[in-house]
């Protein structure tokens, strides 16, 4: 027995010391941890995270002001926020990463704000859309989006068209909740009424029995929000599959025709409607260096919010680097950051001063095929938008 | 009425997938107590070669779907015989534990070789459509789903009941001691039925692609739903698992439909119950 | 099927260990191995002390499952309800009313215990796979009512928002984790020593014995389903306050702490150490937490093809057979 228990010490000590060891390799880049999903069924927003990112380095020569960046990639899995605050705080005490990035999930980003607040880690949310969050660390800098800011304009558009009786349908967790409160509140402002709230939960697979809830309540649109991946495939493929459109329910989304998963839809995902902050198919030279760069560096990973929202992340880090000079200071980062305006991927964008969102604008966008491949192409764009979910 | 009769159409496509991935495992947990936590990773690898089929070698799905079962099947046997029987003396932690590590190396290898995407298996166009019922529309696949459960669950009586093997089977399940002394080959027996679940297994995979869709963590993710669907049902127990998988079925759906915000809370509530009431099984005494 | 035997019969080389015997080696002799190797752990490498925490804290809630598991015999797959109620009640404690660590600590055990001794009176009356199949059912209809009641518990964002206040007054939860990591690391010693009191002891006994024969010692005398009950407050208790130590450490309590995916890692994590002993439980739950933190580090797609190899592994190339068989190599059969 004693045998056993020396030899587990040992094994302790060692994997203890090889891990003491990795972290000395390279002395004076600056270091970016990034804590996202890199295995499990949401790990493809990890490896666009890790696309995204060394792609915007690679664009500017390998160097961000002059400094050598060193990525290091910690695996949640899923939402848990207690493996994301034991990740964070070994890359903050032992690998004493300079900036961290990532986080997918509202509960994780939450977990680790007590840890960044302490040791003054500028933190850069590249996809949870929670608006609460930025509240929680004066070191959160958003370069997502929050449901409020998408769903305001999608309401005011959905008044406009003179829909009366709209149906929401929202995954049953925090930033599916702020859809449902948004669009409830913005298309009642408008003199609309939302005739059922449906919530599915947050497991849910099969939408089917939702889809037939949807078209019994008897409502001219389904305003939906779901989390990305699996879910927003199989929302989308029940909408079909149940004769929604047929019926004359108009479809009105966010995140649902991700460009990740779009062309699985095939053709019955023409002509469905969503309102989001960034489109693959936007027109203009920064978006076209950024598609670019990011099929240069990995030929597999697509422009999405969720690859967007690393580039321009890694923006705000890069001017960070310039304003600090590669040295570590959190105040002085943030300082940089507040007020930062810039023409991203997604179309003019600026980080306020008082909140740490990005204001950006939102556009109205419809599924339609460009020669071989299915795109969101933008109808029109609501203008810039704030988190409205911060200025109650 | 409206919702009574969507209830009742789409509980029963799920308890259909439900009953047809769950039957190989109730019948290899009743027939040679081998806890096997790995069958999750059967009707993945069935879906998954359905899929592949269908997408990346253009086969049809009409020869996909036969195809990828059959591989399903070699691929359970050949596991039985190489590996998985050389722990039916072991102790059911023992079992547990060596068939959750397979089915983490499974979930490994398809995440490597395959990719942590969602795979749809595309349907022929007689499928993909929708049929409109009056009421509603429903996806044909669906239908096609039901008709498959009911005609499993039809042959699955039909071969325990009025076949040879079908009696040697129910022998080794009563008590394999006795039907090997009376010359029934118990291992044949043993080595059939896993392939056979592990096929069945394939196959409510591919028609539940819909319902659950194929992703790397398939394996873990559905095997608790599968161990309820078993427990109530009865280890063994073929008319068992059938109830069971229905009656679960219907109860999941109609809180999806009536109290969505509840999530699975009737789900297992009902299980509990009937669990607590009948602890054998529901069939069996 | 409806009986499982302990890992003992496997342990031969071990049977001279303390844990097997009801003589033998004190019982405060492997907890103070624990507390000397953890705090050395602690001091060797400073900065990953919210690995060693995690670790700490993962080792008290596998003890409490080997409780159940290996001593009583009880296989179950519903264990994380009990870690997830301390969770939520610590953290609920500290948002609501005070964010005092020892008083959380006190709450987080209460709450576990009771949720045992509730279910435990329903779930002791079944066995086997039946029983297993009831305690996943517990602890899903706990997993709803949690998410349900997202005012309490925040729901699927997770319980957050609390400060703990400093420890016993004075030391203060600091960034590099010193202060939970031995907070973490005192509670687990502290249990461990208890468990091994419990084990020992003439209830303890009991307890094995019906563990090997419920029915012979019904026939002597023992009340059976009382005895049982006990235990599984007790081993409620140990994971309620593994469940509290998590809250406070971590400042959030998620849903996944009281998921099936946890309860079937710490049932892989016990059988991995070897069940019965406790001391496999520390073993198990320390290999296995470094082993996922190692492997997912260095590459997080793959991780899971190491630890389903190392499991099937385990089991083909028994370790008690290996460390036997060392031994004699080593010197002398035992």
């Amino acid at each position: 027995m004693k045998l056993r228990r020396r030899a587990i010490a040992c094994a302790l000590f060692a994997s203890a010391g090889l891990s003491l060891a990795a972290s000395q390799a390279m002395a004076q880049a600056v270091k970016v941890g990034i804590i996202g999903p890199f295995s499990g069924p949401f790990a493809h927003y990890g490896a666009l995270f890790k696309a995204s990112a060394e792609a915007y380095v690679g664009s500017q020569g390998g160097k961000l002001a002059g400094h050598d960046i060193e990525f290091i990639y910690r695996d949640t899995g899923g939402p848990n926020p207690g493996l994301a605050k034991t990740l964070a705080q070994e890359l903050i005490v032992k690998d004493k990463v300079d900036y961290l990035g990532g986080f997918v999930f509202t509960p994780n980003a939450m977990a680790v704000a007590p840890l960044i607040q302490q040791s003054q880690t500028p933190t850069l949310i590249f996809n949870a859309g929670t608006s609460s969050i930025t509240e929680k660390s004066e070191y959160f800098v958003r370069t997502s989006y929050t449901l409020w800011q998408v769903t305001v304009p999608m309401a005011q558009w959905a008044a406009k068209q003179n829909m009366k009786r709209v149906v929401t349908a929202v995954t049953d967790y925090g930033p599916g909740i702020d859809a449902e409160t948004a669009f409830k509140t913005e298309f009642g402002k408008q003199g609309g009424t939302v005739v059922e709230s449906i919530r599915m939960p947050i497991g849910t697979t099969d939408f089917g029995p939702f889809v037939q809830r949807i078209k019994a309540s008897g409502a001219q649109a389904v305003f939906t929000f779901l989390p990305g991946g699996p879910p927003n495939l199989g929302f989308v493929k029940a909408y079909n599959e149940n004769g929604l459109a047929k019926a004359g329910v108009q479809f009105l989304g966010t995140t649902e025709t991700d460009e990740f998963d779009l062309q699985k839809f095939g053709d019955s995902a023409l002509g469905l409607t969503t309102a989001l902050h960034y489109s693959g198919a936007h027109e203009s030279p920064a978006n076209k260096k950024f598609v670019d760069a990011l099929k240069k560096r990995d030929s597999a990973a697509v422009a999405n919010y969720a690859s967007v929202g690393a580039w321009d992340g890694m923006y705000v880090i890069h001017k960070m680097i310039e304003a600090t000079g590669g040295k570590r200071d959190g105040a002085k980062a943030l300082a940089a950051a507040r007020g930062l305006k810039w023409e991203s991927p997604r179309g003019p964008v600026s980080i306020d001063p008082k909140t740490r969102h990005i204001t950006q604008n939102v556009y109205l966008r419809k599924v339609e095929r460009v020669g071989d491949l299915l795109v969101n192409k933008e109808l029109q764009s609501f203008g810039p938008q704030t988190d409205y979910g911060l200025d109650k | 009425m409206n919702t009574f009769l969507n209830i009742m159409i789409d509980g029963l496509a799920y308890s259909m997938v439900l009953f047809v991935i769950s039957v190989g495992l109730s019948v290899t947990l009743g027939l040679m107590r081998f806890v096997n936590l790995s069958h999750g990773a059967f009707a993945m690898v069935g879906g998954y070669c359905a899929a592949l089929l269908t997408r990346e070698a253009q086969w049809s799905f009409w020869l996909a779907v036969p195809a990828a079962v059959a591989a399903t099947a070699v691929l359970g046997a050949a596991l039985e015989m190489l590996v998985l029987r050389h722990l039916y003396r072991r102790k059911e932690l023992d079992q547990v534990l060596f068939t959750i590590g397979l089915s983490f190396v499974l979930i490994a290898a398809t995440n490597a070789a395959v990719g942590p995407q969602v795979q749809l298996i595309p349907l022929p166009s007689l499928l993909a459509g929708s049929v409109d019922l009056g009421f509603r529309t429903l996806p044909t696949q669906r239908l096609l789903v039901i008709a498959a459960g009911c005609t499993v669950a039809a042959l699955a009586a039909w071969a325990v009941t009025r076949t040879r093997f079908g009696i040697w089977l129910r022998a080794t399940v009563d008590h394999s001691g006795t039907a090997s002394t009376l010359g029934i080959p118990i291992r044949t027996v043993q080595c059939a039925s896993f392939a056979a679940g592990a096929a069945l297994a394939g196959l409510g995979g591919i028609l539940g692609a819909e319902l659950m869709p194929l992703e790397p963590y398939y394996a873990l993710k559905y095997l608790m739903l599968v161990l309820v669907v078993v427990a109530v049902g009865g280890m063994g127990s073929i008319a068992g698992t059938l109830v069971a998988a229905i009656l679960l079925g219907l109860i999941e759906t109609a809180s999806k439909y009536l109290a969505s915000e509840w999530g699975s809370l009737f789900f297992f509530v009902a299980m509990a119950v009937l669990l607590a009431w009948r602890p054998n099984g529901l069939l069996k005494r | 099927m409806n009986t499982i035997t302990t890992t003992e019969a496997l342990a031969a080389p071990a049977a001279a260990t303390a844990a097997a015997a009801p003589r033998g080696a004190p019982a405060w002799r492997a907890p103070l191995v624990v507390l000397v190797l953890g705090a050395a752990a602690c001091a060797l490498a400073p900065d990953q002390l919210g690995l060693m925490t995690r670790i700490f804290i993962t080792a008290l809630l596998v003890l409490s499952l080997d409780l159940v598991v290996g001593v009583a015999g009880l296989a179950t797959l519903g264990h994380a309800a009990l870690f997830g109620v301390g969770a939520y009640a610590a953290g609920i404690f500290a948002l609501q009313v005070h964010p005092d660590p020892l008083i959380g600590l006190a709450v987080g055990i209460a709450a576990g215990a009771g949720l045992a001794l509730l279910s435990g009176a329903f779930l002791l009356r079944y066995h086997g796979f039946t029983f297993l199949m009831l305690t996943v059912a517990v602890s899903q209809i706990l997993l709803s009512l949690a998410q349900r009641a997202r005012g309490w518990t925040g729901g699927d964002d997770g319980l957050s928002g609390f400060v703990m206040v400093p420890l016993l007054g004075r030391f203060e939860f600091d960034l590099e984790g010193r202060v939970a990591a031995c907070y973490a690391l005192a509670v687990l010693v502290v249990l461990f020593y208890v468990a091994r009191r419990l084990v020992g002891s003439p209830f303890g006994l009991a307890v094995r014995g019906i563990h090997e024969n419920p029915v012979r010692m019904a026939a002597l005398g023992t009340p059976v389903f009382r005895r049982l009950w006990v235990l599984y407050t007790v081993a409620g208790a140990i994971a309620g306050a593994a469940g509290a130590l998590s809250a406070q450490t971590n400042a959030v309590v998620g849903l996944d702490s009281l998921s099936f995916a946890l309860s079937a890692e710490l049932l892989v994590m016990l059988i991995l150490g070897g069940a019965g002993r406790l001391t496999g439980a520390i073993v198990g739950a320390t290999v296995f937490t470094l082993l996922h933190h190692t492997a997912a580090s260095i590459n997080p797609y793959h991780w899971l093809f190491v630890v389903g190899t190392l499991l099937m592994l385990v089991v083909v190339v028994s370790p008690a057979k290996v460390w036997a068989w060392v031994r004699r190599r080593a010197g002398g059969v035992r």
